[in-house]
């Protein structure tokens, strides 16, 4: 049955406009759980807020368990899904990049954007450091990155196939790390609010 | 930690035990998209000539798997030696479809012309069975180069012609003499005819009764 559009079965107009409505409920989720805020999302990374790790994981599991098993009620093909090859240098690098970006900025790309609907100002001065990140990187593609843009290649990569195991146990075990993450997380939170104040958690929103 | 995100974990935890017992991501059958199907129907790679498929049930290609499209009445008749006949109706019912998903076959559709067994590929094609070949002409092409084959006129006899058509008197001997042929991978047996009922054509046949 699915994925609709790699089948033909859904015209470009149709699967722009689905998008569209699909991004407009992300934003309105992101903002509704507080990723608009700079001091919650970069709470992850000094341990006074464990959302973000919370959120993301449940995101990804939710997806990882029912992609897996809608695809062996025959619902969706999930090997017509789209997901890119793996280059492990530049994503290790970008990803340190990201993190760094994302602790210092206290966004990532799309809470930017969310929280830039909503009017902050710092939302704003973030997006267009991301445009000047992006343009730049156009711009001296060819001179300095596209030797480290390919390098570290290993096609697409099915990291049970990788690590031979089987898809279902390697989803087993993806869910265990997560949940021992979220107690560990929890425990960080809770230690960290031990020692605040009414007055610094309500000057740090959460 | 909050009931709510206990329930969450608990459904989790859940969904990821039902994936173990599930096997490994395979690529599921889909709808053949418009776009991919109009490049495989011009493509003309499905089909295969009469002497091709001649050649390999004399030799007793133990791979080949001749499939007649055609009603049971029009098999009675006459059909190829080894062939089993599934009606072009009748292919997606049942264990039918399964012949199209073996890698061991090398299956070839047929019918009296192209086109039964063309819509026959299109259709198994359509839900992404390997539609196998076809056979080029069908039976009435079968008649006119396997079963009565004509010599090449002398002025555009070339030496590929004439060995061409050695062939094909060859064969011709071979198909309608008096030793039956058993194919090898016939689910049925083959019915017992004399002479195979299709119209004499004097001209290439493009189309057929199918």
């Amino acid at each position: 049955m699915g994925p609709l559009y790699p089948q033909d079965l859904l015209n470009p107009e149709y699967n722009l406009l689905i998008g569209a409505l699909i991004g407009v409920g992300f934003g309105f989720l992101l903002e509704a759980s507080g990723f608009t805020n700079t001091r919650k999302l970069a709470g992850v990374f000094y341990g006074y807020d464990a959302t973000v790790i919370k959120v993301f994981f449940t995101a990804a599991l939710t997806a990882l368990i029912g992609l897996f098993i809608m695809h062996n009620m025959g619902i969706i093909d999930i090997t017509l899904t789209f997901y890119p090859k793996t280059f492990w240098i530049p994503t290790l690098i970008g990803g340190a990049i990201m993190g760094l970006g994302f602790v210092i900025g206290g966004f990532c790309p799309g809470t930017s954007l969310s929280a830039a609907a909503t009017g902050k100002v710092d939302a704003m001065a973030f997006i267009g450091g991301v445009m000047l990140g992006i343009f730049g990187f156009i711009f001296t593609y060819e001179s300095l990155w596209k030797s480290l843009r390919i390098s570290g290649k290993m096609g697409k990569v099915d990291i049970a196939q990788w690590i031979g195991i089987k898809e279902g146990v390697f989803i087993f075990l993806f869910t265990i790390i997560a949940i021992l993450s979220f107690v560990v997380f929890q425990k960080w939170q809770d230690s960290w609010k031990r020692k605040m104040d009414d007055s610094d958690i309500d000057d740090l929103g959460i | 930690m909050k009931r709510r995100e206990v329930f969450i974990m608990g459904v989790l935890l859940i969904g990821s035990i039902i994936s173990i017992f599930l096997p490994d991501v395979k690529p599921l059958k889909h709808i053949i998209g418009p776009k991919q199907l109009l490049y495989e129907i011009n493509k003309q790679g499905r089909y295969i000539t009469t002497d091709e498929v001649a050649k390999m049930i004399m030799e007793k290609d133990p791979v080949l798997l001749l499939i007649d499209v055609r009603s049971p009445e029009e098999y009675k008749k006459y059909t190829l030696d080894g062939a089993m006949n599934i009606p072009a109706d009748k292919i997606m019912e049942g264990d039918n479809k399964d012949y199209f998903n073996s890698d061991v076959y090398n299956v070839v559709l047929f019918s009296n012309g192209s086109s039964l067994a063309d819509q026959t590929w299109l259709r198994l094609r359509s839900y992404d069975y390997k539609g196998g070949k076809v056979l080029k002409g069908g039976l009435n092409e079968w008649y006119r180069t396997i079963l009565n084959p004509q010599k090449p006129a002398d002025d555009i006899l070339t030496a590929k012609l004439e060995k061409q058509y050695l062939f094909r008197k060859g064969a011709q001997i071979y198909f309608t003499g008096a030793t039956p042929v058993a194919g090898k991978v016939s689910k049925k047996s083959k019915p017992v005819v004399s002479k195979p009922i299709v119209k004499h054509k004097k001209k290439e046949v493009t189309g057929g009764c199918g």
